[in-house]
């Protein structure tokens, strides 16, 4: 790669003299995307940045003169640029994101021909200064554009004629609200004198080539304003709009938003007709005693600093694949790259003879069992008869740094005979489907029947039958995975990367590399975000692989690209639900039927579809149910654990049934559920006991309550917007169930410098379990916060304590602290006492050390530090706990015994030009029992709701026969700022009942659940339209729109 | 082609020898050990690699080598020198603003910028500033509250 730095423009273009492989660039922040996607891979760039004269805004009488390359940024702030050209400003500030906009040139956005700002240019009938050798010329945009690319050219300027329109629009639209690339982009502008239109411009683009629309603006030049014929307008356009289909948005999509936006911002109506809105507004409606609201004020004390908070925000914090190390090899892992294929060869000499390669690993150098799952083995370390997916593991390799590491890879040599791909998870389970794995692609059937269904349905009087689909979520976690692994002095493996059970990965490991788990220490803390994609092994195995063989430290962390091709994401589901209730609303029978895709792997994609039945009447009493799962391989990447773990599915499905039959029974949402929830007392679904707290009539209560009912609600006042309200129930179940073993415990003692150190084996994934460790401690012991010292995920000191999954590990700690506490506060006391020549009962903890009982002096009578100075190292108390989480009395299946529950409400914008959907406030309502730490747990809702609108309105990893489309955060659309509503609020309900020995319950997957059918049911409210797949397609709104017309 | 770059990281001179296309994000957490700068998506979606370029904030994984000639960078490691990220990272640490807090370094830089070049940022100012920063655990809410926050500390102290 080259990069030429000419000082003059003439000199640029001799330098480039007309060679296609050479490329002018400037902020070059375009080039690179063009890159990562494979395109323009140019050996040689001629940078304009060096070039004088070239940056700036010249106004003249009939002109603005912006040179080409003045950053977007510099634009933005530019008083001409804002008085002169608004619609310009738009177009600016809807192009990327802002520091990219830094980077930007204008010269670059329009050079690229893709920029979102050549529609704006061209309905302002932009002109370009441009430089051929020996040539300076000023063409139109709409002239340059129809030349197509001409290497022999340099934009030394962008030309706007000065002329103020009556009227303009520009609109784009994307996949979210903000920093993305368009869908569909439309400017347009009319000047009006008199009654008459003198000027119309319209230009759209995005995806396409961006085009003047001619045949439209001549319909309209000339005549009277007043008389536009907006529908001809709107056909005129749809007839003119060429745009491309992909795997997001169709043609047909495309045309229609742009025509709508343009004849909508040009100031006509679009032929729609809005539904009669009769809002629900719940009566009986009063708060919930005793529920409190989250926030820093709100909280007072009960506020603390997270311990972790000062070193993340000062970049402070080294998280495990920030460990650098002397002699340090970098490690990257071949994938598979094809989703379905035998293995014939794997050549790797060529690779282990390039200087500077220390080893490289693949299946013939697993030593142990082949193969890794959290339930079920099956998914190879290192593949050696075939792949499933894109993703696998073929080979890896250490090297000395990370460019010939990648040059190794490019080294190895594997040849594959190809299989068919097996891509749909129905096709997949038809007889003569391909064979993913020997046994069958049926990976999990479950059935569970109660009651009487055909009855139920017979004698009904009102049932309701959808199939609601469910996208592929990906969990985003900001850290990539990765991690270090090494051999220290005594012989034992450690392998730091991050994970969500050190314990198991260590297990894991020891099977793979038979190697006992007492030589194998697996640190798995600190890790920058998981949501249950850290749960199965990652890169360890390669890792572990690579550190044995060179005997040297490595270290390894995927790529974004690699990241969402090899991890796991969470399983589509396609569920039929039929339900019914009857006359009166009370709900008779529920059929579910669950087709889900589990990737090529299990993992815990069993676990996550049982989990999911198992809430298929979520908080409702149903006294006839039949429910059948299905789970079946293919070649779609591999899926597992994500937060929520089925439920979120589930339950968008069930709760958007209740609120369809409510409708039919003409009942307002809250008084239908309130005819149908479970009550406290009764047995579970599966029929289990459960938990003595039921908090459910006290989540429907303060839903009904909310004030978010009376907020505005209906068609915006220049009809663009419907506004509705929903809501959706959920309760979230706790721990692992009745059958997997489910393990908790942990160590509280004193250390040599003074500090209490809890023990937990658990894993800091971001959720605050240190926060959590170190006010439960100090509540339970007396001391002080500061006093407390959590040590986690790290199999070499902390004991087993489970995985941090399934909500669990808010109890873990909690009763590890309400288990070990008071032994170590005798110990500790004693031993005060002892030293202290007193009395054990005249001592009090205290924050820092022993005080006199009764006595608020604040004086301390001895530190911990100077109690363990002066017990020495051996004699320092300790107090150790173990415990298996509560479990249940049905084993039939796996059913949870501890719940929680809650409420969420969700306020929306339907945009009726777009059919895209704003989600403007989101309320939520929880019953968790205590809560051990009120930022930690406002954090988990609010992260959480966020993430399930995400999942609503936005995410999808897709995949075009078992390849991946969304290879990055530029196409996996995960929310923005801009998409977050405006206004969050959450709220707990800490009491239980007298008789729950449970204490509090987990929240990191409480919030998620009743996101997406609250804003489906919003959708609903604004519009009379459920929307059955996820993520909402806005074409679906639009249809729907049109259909109420 | 390797050429040696010379920038200022940090109020310090450095010289690397690289790949003119070689990412400055890489050169900083593999060759400067500069690890504060995180890096999450490699395209200059997400922000986490986000330093100040010239005083500007810029993804530091879309500036290659021959971009950073001459230029002055300053990582979250060297936001101490910036009158404004104290203000900004009190306001974030009171909050608690972040949970894994693999972005937070990333908005940081960009929030400091705000609080720079802005008197008295609002709530809109905050949110077209953070555009082009993800985070995925938080929601946002936090960190707007948290930049809120900071904006009064700001005030407060009367700068």
């Amino acid at each position: 790669m080259e990069v030429l730095h000419p000082s003059t423009v003439e000199e640029a273009l001799a330098l480039a003299a007309g060679d296609e492989d050479t490329y002018f660039v400037a902020g070059a922040t375009l080039v690179q995307l063009d890159w990562a996607q494979g395109l323009r891979l140019t050996k040689r760039l001629v940078s304009l940045d060096r070039i004088d004269g070239l940056t700036g805004v010249e106004a003249t009488p009939d002109f603005i003169r912006i040179g080409s390359l003045t950053t977007l940024a510099a634009l933005e702030g530019h008083k001409a640029i804002a008085s002169e050209l608004p619609m310009l400003l738009s177009a600016i500030k809807a192009t990327a994101g802002p520091t990219i906009r830094n980077l930007g040139t204008i010269g670059g956005n329009v050079g690229g021909r893709r920029g979102c700002l050549i529609p704006a240019l061209l309905a302002l009938d932009a002109r370009l200064d441009i430089a051929r050798t020996g040539v300076r010329q000023r063409v139109s945009l709409v002239d340059w554009l129809a030349m197509g690319r001409d290497p022999d050219c340099v934009i030394e300027a962008v030309v706007v004629p000065r002329s103020v329109p009556t009227r303009w629009t520009y609109r784009k639209v994307g996949l979210r609200a903000g920093f993305m690339p368009a869908i569909i982009d439309v400017a347009g502008l009319l000047s009006v004198s008199g009654d008459r239109i003198t000027q119309c411009r319209m230009a759209v683009g995005g995806g396409g080539a961006a085009t003047r629309l001619h045949e439209v603006e001549a319909l309209l030049i000339g005549e009277p304003q007043h008389a536009i014929d907006w529908q001809r307008v709107h056909a005129a356009l749809m007839e003119a709009i060429r745009a491309p289909e992909d795997d997001f948005r169709s043609t047909r999509y495309r045309r229609v938003a742009a025509a709508n936006a343009m004849v909508h911002g040009l100031g006509g109506r679009l032929p729609r007709k809005s539904r009669p809105l009769s809002p629900v507004i719940p009566s009986d409606a009063h708060a919930v005693p005793g529920e409190i609201a989250l926030s820093r004020q709100a909280s007072g004390d009960c506020w603390h600093i997270r311990p972790d908070g000062p070193a993340k925000i000062a970049g402070r914090l080294t998280y495990l694949t920030d460990v650098r190390k002397e002699g340090m090899l970098v490690a990257r892992i071949l994938r598979a790259g094809v989703p379905h294929a035998r293995i014939i060869d794997i050549d790797t000499s060529e690779a282990e003879a390039l200087p500077g390669v220390a080893a490289v690993v693949t299946h013939r150098d697993v030593k142990g069992s082949n193969g890794f799952g959290i339930v079920i083995q099956d998914q190879p370390a290192m593949c050696f008869d075939k792949v499933r997916y894109v993703g696998d593991a073929v080979a890896a390799v250490a090297a000395v740094d990370a460019e010939t590491a990648a040059r190794a890879l490019a080294l190895i040599k594997v040849r594959y005979e190809p299989l068919p791909v097996v891509s749909d998870p129905l096709k997949a389970l038809e007889a003569g489907a391909p064979a993913v794995h020997s046994a069958g692609n049926l990976r999990t059937e479950l059935y569970f029947e109660r009651g009487d269904v055909a009855t139920g349905f017979a004698e009904a009087a009102h049932v309701v039958e959808a199939i609601y689909e469910t996208p592929r979520q990906m969990h985003g976690f900001m850290e990539t995975e990765g991690g270090h692994a090494f051999v220290d002095e005594g012989g034992m493996l450690n392998v730091c990367a991050g994970g969500q059970h050190g314990r198991r990965d260590r297990m894991q490991l020891s099977r793979i590399l038979a190697l006992p788990e007492d030589r194998i220490r697996v640190v798995s803390s600190p890790t920058g975000g998981a949501f249950g994609g850290k749960d199965e092994l990652t890169v360890q195995p390669a890792l572990a692989l690579l550190a044995l063989k060179t005997g040297k430290p490595v270290r390894i962390q995927l790529d974004r690209k690699e990241s969402v091709m090899a991890g796991t994401k969470s399983n589509p589901m396609r569920i039929r639900m039929r339900t019914a209730c009857d006359a009166d609303g009370r709900l008779m029978a529920q059929e579910v039927d669950v087709i889900a895709d589990s990737g090529a792997y299990a993992s815990l994609s069993p676990a996550v579809v049982e989990t999911a039945l198992e809430h298929a009447c979520g908080p409702y009493e149903v006294p006839n149910v039949r429910s059948r799962g299905r789970l079946a391989y293919t070649n779609n990447g591999t899926c597992g654990a994500l937060r929520g773990f089925g439920c979120n599915q589930m339950t968008y499905a069930l709760e958007c049934q209740v609120e369809r039959l409510a409708a039919a029974c003409g009942l307002d949402p809250i008084e239908f559920r309130a005819r149908n929830l479970r009550q406290a007392g009764t047995r579970g679904y599966l029929g289990q006991i459960v938990a003595p707290t039921e908090r459910l009539n006290e989540m429907l209560s303060a839903a009904a309550a909310d004030p978010i009912w009376l907020k505005p609600r209906g068609p915006s006042a220049d009809d663009s917007e419907i506004i509705g309200v929903g809501m959706g129930m959920n309760y979230q179940g706790n721990g692992l169930g009745t059958l997997p073993p489910d393990p908790g415990g942990g160590i509280l003692r004193l250390a040599p410098d003074g500090a209490i150190e809890a023990l937990i084996g658990m894993d800091e994934i971001g959720q605050g379990l240190l926060a959590a460790v170190r006010n439960t401690v100090a509540t339970e012991l007396g001391c002080g916060h500061a006093d407390v010292r959590p040590i986690v995920g790290d199999t070499g000191v902390a004991p087993e304590s489970g995985s941090t999954t399934a909500s669990r590990g808010t109890y873990v700690v909690w009763r590890v602290a309400k288990e070990t506490a008071p032994q170590l506060a005798t110990d500790l006391t004693a031993a005060a006492a002892r030293l202290l020549g007193r009395t054990a009962d005249t001592l009090a903890i205290a924050p820092g050390g022993f005080a006199e009982r009764g006595s608020n002096s604040g004086e301390l009578l001895i530190t911990f530090a100077d109690l363990a100075r002066r017990l020495g190292p051996d004699s320092l108390p300790s107090a150790e706990t173990s415990f298996e989480f509560p479990k249940s009395d049905y084993f039939d299946g796996n059913a949870r015994l501890v719940f929680a529950f809650g409420a969420t409400l969700a306020r929306v914008a339907v945009d009726t030009v777009t059919g895209q959907v704003r989600v403007l406030d989101v309320s939520q309502h929880t019953a968790a029992g205590p809560v051990l730490d009120h930022a930690a747990y406002l954090g988990q809702i609010e992260g959480a709701s966020v993430q399930g609108l995400g999942f609503t309105l936005m995410e999808n990893a897709t995949l075009r026969e078992g390849e991946y489309v969304t290879e990055n955060l530029d196409t996996y659309m995960m929310p923005s700022i801009h998409d977050a509503p405006q206004s969050m609020t959450a709220f707990a309900l800490e009491s239980l009942e007298p008789d729950d020995r449970f204490g509090p319950r987990g929240i990191g997957e409480l919030g998620i659940g009743a996101v997406t059918p609250a804003i489906a049911n919003a959708v609903a409210d604004a519009i009379g339209f459920w929307p059955q797949r996820a993520p909402i397609n806005p074409e679906a709104i639009l249809d729907a729109l049109a259909a109420t017309a | 082609m390797k050429r040696e770059t010379s920038f200022r990281l940090n109020g310090e001179n450095h010289t690397v020898n690289a790949s003119v296309d070689s990412r400055l994000v890489d050169v900083l957490r593999d060759r400067l050990c500069a690890t504060s700068t995180k890096k999450a998506c490699g395209i200059g979606r997400c922000g986490a690699c986000m330093v100040l370029l010239n005083g500007t904030p810029a993804n530091s994984c879309l500036m290659m080598m021959w971009q950073v000639e001459g230029a002055d960078i300053v990582t979250p490691e060297g936001l101490d020198d910036v009158a404004e990220a104290a203000f900004v990272r009190q306001g974030l640490i009171e909050e608690n603003a972040f949970q894994c807090g693999y972005c937070a370094p990333g908005f940081t830089v960009t929030l400091t910028a705000l609080l720079r070049d802005v008197a008295q940022p609002n709530e809109q100012d905050i949110r077209d500033a953070l555009g082009g920063n993800i985070c995925r655990c938080t929601g946002y809410r936090s960190i707007v509250r948290g930049a809120l926050r900071a904006v009064e500390l700001k005030q407060e102290h009367g700068v």
